[in-house]
């Protein structure tokens, strides 16, 4: 029962680490960068949704269409900020600086305009866990069995809704497809009468979107604080690298691996090694798979 | 070139000479400012120098991002603290600081760098087999690994508690506090020169050939595999010393230093200062020192300012600190390689750069015998049989994708053909790999140009006469005499082989602002530098104009004559017809005709396969 129990969890992490590992896949898809501010961008949709829905009593999905419109526009801006000179500029390393220049500025901005504290956000279902199971107590009340919390589920629910909304997305209509056509060859699609950098934008928005769903999504199993996103930045883009950045399927076996691998760890055998054994198994994957799980291995031409 | 030099020139170089002596300057500081804030601040960069032209070396030359050397610092910083700490400084119960040996610090610096060094070597091996975001993500989670590991291991490394160390001191000198300049500050110099001389030797000029085209680096007798390992344990072992020296900076250390934030910070350091450059490697470290004491005054705002500065310099400055003054200084002074030229000009003259092949053995450059290459079902070159006798050029034509390439790419063992044997005089190249077999005297060209993009034209050729030396990594690191010599001979050699091509004029261009033509030439010169006994030209006119393709005609015609052999694979037939000897033509991977051009040419079979069907012309092209 307690095995299942964490493993409700784990995967309810996983889901998480999956959604932003999505969001490192859409925008490396189109632009072949990676936006290393994604993980602030989570905070960002955290403390935003925080601030509506729990200091300003805003209605749950209110709240939450004001994180998804910050996202987009959080995006937009990071794509003219920071990507845009340097893929202009051609250089190698230039937005790897500049989207970790962002995240430190949103991270600094939480903390100076916001607060530097942690705080507990109520989840929209309630925060007692649904008891499956137990033993009705004389109260009517359950206790024992298995509990889980009604975040978990729903975290785990709206996760694979936005990734297979995505998916279909990119499969069934003409601009999703016109998004796939520019991260197979950018080119290409552009003869084609595709505008490039219009798919690009769009995808920023979409990837910063998502990031911060996920920070409120998060925000009620760990706590709001502006530094929540920094480690779950870094274990999403292992997540996605573990299943393969071009593979959609592959960012959801990645994130549930690793949240799951966590979870087990931090019970079984130390909380303060709870990373370890899923980062060793993604050094050791991509020693046997150079690009991950599910990623398109270069082919060598001369 | 007037004969007058300018007295202006011979200031300039006096200058250039003294300039060594501001080196001596910070040591002054500590006795002028008597403030230890400033001075620490000054030891702390050197000290981050260090590690930022550790991160350099895999970064700027390599060309693989790490996020991870906090890890590498560390495992340097923590074997000093465990090996030096005193246990009276370090009470806790469950510290296992006293069964260590106290040693030295100096003596405990050597682990320091040996462990770090064999960490290098781990993170080497997935460096071999993932690139770009892939092993970024490695470095990090390497990083994170070492990180718990340190921040957990309660009994090794007294978990958050952190390690006290005693103060330096030499008998009853302190070395501590401000006068730790003096132990830090002379071994930064020696680390920079280190890295100095090997960026700026063969060695360098190897890391750079890999991180613009792996493929080509082996062809030019690079082992990919040594040079990238090499990279990597270099890397850390620097950083690993750096981590001991930081050790003492403040005689203690505990995890939070060397978390993920630390790696970040370390890399933007060395962009900012500009990568490949030791001089933008102090500056680097000065910043991410200096700069957020700048920004105190912002108090909490600090980061953010630190943030959008970055943002800003990334814009206007792309290239780093040190780029910026390298432009700003090429304009002022425009950089004048009239001496050099004439200096190369001078020593090589009368350098016989293509020295005639000895009569090796009687055996045919090359022997094919029943080759034949599959892509998964796809067959691309099928029971071939091809032959070059030594010193003749045999053609090698056939329509696009009749195998043509897939055979050059197996000859250099970038493919491993399913079936067959391949023969050079005699050698069976089966068991020996892409750089060996270039070792062995087979050299190509591309027919994608494979030129080190940023490299100068004559370090292109250089890379390719890499086989040519024999100076240790020690020697060069120290500037031994063999390793000056060497250099200085390659210089002249590299020279020599651009006058043979044609390109010596643009010997100090970059590689990239070449015209088409140029560069194809650029390839056969790096080719060359082989000293090639069998020479495999890849459409080597493909592209070219008329004119162009007159030039690259006389000029295999003169490498013939020398005595190379040569596999020439071409579709201008006024070319192949004027150069070779032997014709073989190749249609869906199978050889259909063989005999002298003319033969060729009139040859029904071949007519069709590069025609179709109708008959209607006996030129083939």
């Amino acid at each position: 029962m307690q095995t299942l129990q964490l493993l409700i969890s784990g995967v309810a992490q996983g889901m998480i680490y999956a959604l932003v590992a999505f969001g490192y896949n859409i925008t490396f898809a189109t632009s072949k960068t990676l936006n290393f501010s994604l993980g602030n961008f989570l905070m960002l949709g955290g403390v935003v949704g925080f601030v509506l829905y729990m200091t300003w009593g805003w209605p749950f999905f209110g709240a939450l269409a004001a994180v998804v419109l910050v996202g987009s526009v959080g995006g937009a801006v990071l794509l003219k900020v920071a990507v845009e000179p340097s893929l202009k500029q051609r250089s190698a390393y230039g937005w790897i600086l500049a989207t970790l220049a962002v995240g430190i500025v949103l991270r600094n901005a939480a903390e100076v305009f916001w607060s530097t504290d942690d705080f507990k956000f109520r989840s929209p279902l309630g925060d007692s866990p649904w008891r499956f199971f137990g033993e009705r107590q004389a109260d009517g009340s359950m206790s024992g069995g298995l509990g889980v919390y009604p975040q978990e589920v729903l975290i785990i629910l709206v996760s694979l809704a936005i990734v297979a909304a995505v998916e279909l997305f990119k499969r069934r209509t003409v601009f999703g497809k016109a998004v796939v056509a520019v991260s197979e060859d950018k080119d290409t699609a552009s003869l084609m009468g595709i505008n490039q950098r219009f798919v690009i934008l769009f995808s920023f928005m979409l990837s910063t979107s998502i990031a911060c769903v996920g920070g409120v999504l998060v925000a009620p199993v760990t706590l709001v604080s502006a530094t929540m996103g920094t480690v779950l930045g870094v274990k999403a883009y292992s997540a996605s690298i573990i299943g393969g950045l071009e593979s959609g399927f592959g960012a959801v076996v990645g994130g549930l691996f690793l949240g799951v691998s966590e979870s087990l760890t931090a019970r079984f055998v130390s909380t303060g090694y709870k990373d370890v054994p899923g980062f060793v198994v993604l050094v050791l994957l991509l020693l046997f798979k150079p690009s991950g799980l599910f990623g398109k291995a270069a082919v060598r031409k001369v | 070139m007037s004969a007058l030099v300018p007295s202006g020139k011979q200031r300039a170089s006096l200058v250039g000479r003294l300039l060594p002596l501001l080196l001596v300057l910070p040591l002054l500081l500590p006795r002028v400012v008597d403030n230890s804030y400033y001075v620490g601040m000054l030891s702390r960069i050197v000290v981050y120098a260090m590690l930022v032209a550790s991160l350099d070396l895999v970064v700027g030359y390599i060309g693989d991002v790490s996020i991870g050397h906090a890890g590498l610092f560390a495992i340097g910083a923590y074997t000093v603290a465990v090996l030096t700490a005193s246990p009276a400084l370090n009470t806790d119960a469950y510290s296992t600081i006293q069964h260590w040996p106290q040693l030295p610090f100096l003596v405990a610096l050597v682990p320091a760098v040996a462990f770090a060094a064999f960490a290098g070597f781990l993170l080497g091996f997935p460096a071999l087999r993932s690139s770009g975001p892939y092993l970024a993500v490695i470095t990090i989670v390497y990083g994170l690994i070492i990180y718990t590991f340190i921040n957990e291991q309660e009994g090794l490394t007294n978990g958050t508690k952190g390690i006290t160390l005693t103060p330096l001191h030499l008998g009853g000198l302190k070395l501590s506090g401000i006068n730790y300049l003096y132990v830090v500050y002379p071994m930064l110099l020696l680390v920079l020169f280190i890295v100095h001389n090997v960026t700026h030797s063969f060695w360098g000029r190897a890391f750079e050939a890999i991180k613009y085209s792996a493929v080509a680096a082996e062809c030019c007798g690079i082992s990919r595999s040594y040079f990238k390992v090499s990279a990597f344990v270099l890397s850390a072992a620097l950083a690993g010393l750096a981590g001991g020296f930081f050790a003492q900076l403040d005689s203690y250390v505990a995890p939070n230093t060397f978390a993920y934030s630390f790696s970040v910070e370390f890399l933007i350091a060395l962009i900012f200062g500009g990568v490949r450059s030791v001089a933008g490697n102090v500056v680097g470290a000065a910043l991410v020192v200096v700069l957020p004491d700048l920004f105190s005054g912002f108090a909490d705002y600090r980061l953010m300012v630190y943030g959008s500065v970055l943002l800003v310099m990334l814009y206007f400055v792309p290239e780093g600190v040190v780029g910026l003054v390298r432009r700003g200084w090429a304009r002022l002074r425009p950089h004048d390689n009239a001496a050099e030229h004439a200096r190369l000009e001078r020593a090589s003259a009368g350098l016989d750069v293509l020295a005639s092949p000895h009569a090796t053995s009687a055996e045919a450059a090359l022997k094919l015998e029943g080759l034949e290459m599959k892509f998964g079902g796809l067959v691309a070159v099928r029971g071939l049989d091809l032959e070059v006798p030594r010193g003749a050029v045999r053609g090698l034509i056939g329509p696009n994708g009749s195998g043509k390439s897939t055979t050059v790419n197996v000859l250099t063992g970038l493919y491993t053909p399913t079936h067959g044997r391949q023969y050079s005089f005699g050698r069976d190249l089966a068991p020996l790999k892409t750089y060996q077999r270039a070792r062995a005297g087979i050299a190509r060209t591309f027919q994608n140009l494979q030129l080190f993009a940023d490299l100068t034209v004559l370090e292109n050729v250089m890379v390719g006469l890499h086989p040519s030396f024999r100076a240790s990594l020690f020697e060069v690191a120290f500037r031994f005499p063999r390793a000056r010599r060497e250099e200085a001979e390659a210089r002249v050699r590299a020279y020599a082989l651009l006058r043979f091509v044609g390109l010596e004029q643009a010997a100090f261009d970059k590689a990239r602002n070449l015209a088409y033509g140029q560069a194809r030439h650029l390839e056969i010169a790096r080719a060359l530098a082989l000293s090639p006994k069998l020479l495999l030209l890849d459409e080597p006119a493909a592209g070219l104009t008329s004119g162009e393709i007159q030039t690259i005609n006389g000029l295999i015609v003169r490498i013939k004559a020398t005595g190379v052999s040569i596999l020439l694979i071409e579709h201008h037939m006024d070319m192949v017809m004027a150069i070779c000897d032997d014709v073989s033509v190749l249609d869906f991977g199978k050889k259909i005709a063989e005999g002298t051009p003319r033969r060729i040419q009139e040859d029904p079979v071949v007519v069709e396969a590069y025609l179709g069907t109708h008959k209607t012309s006996s030129v083939v092209a």
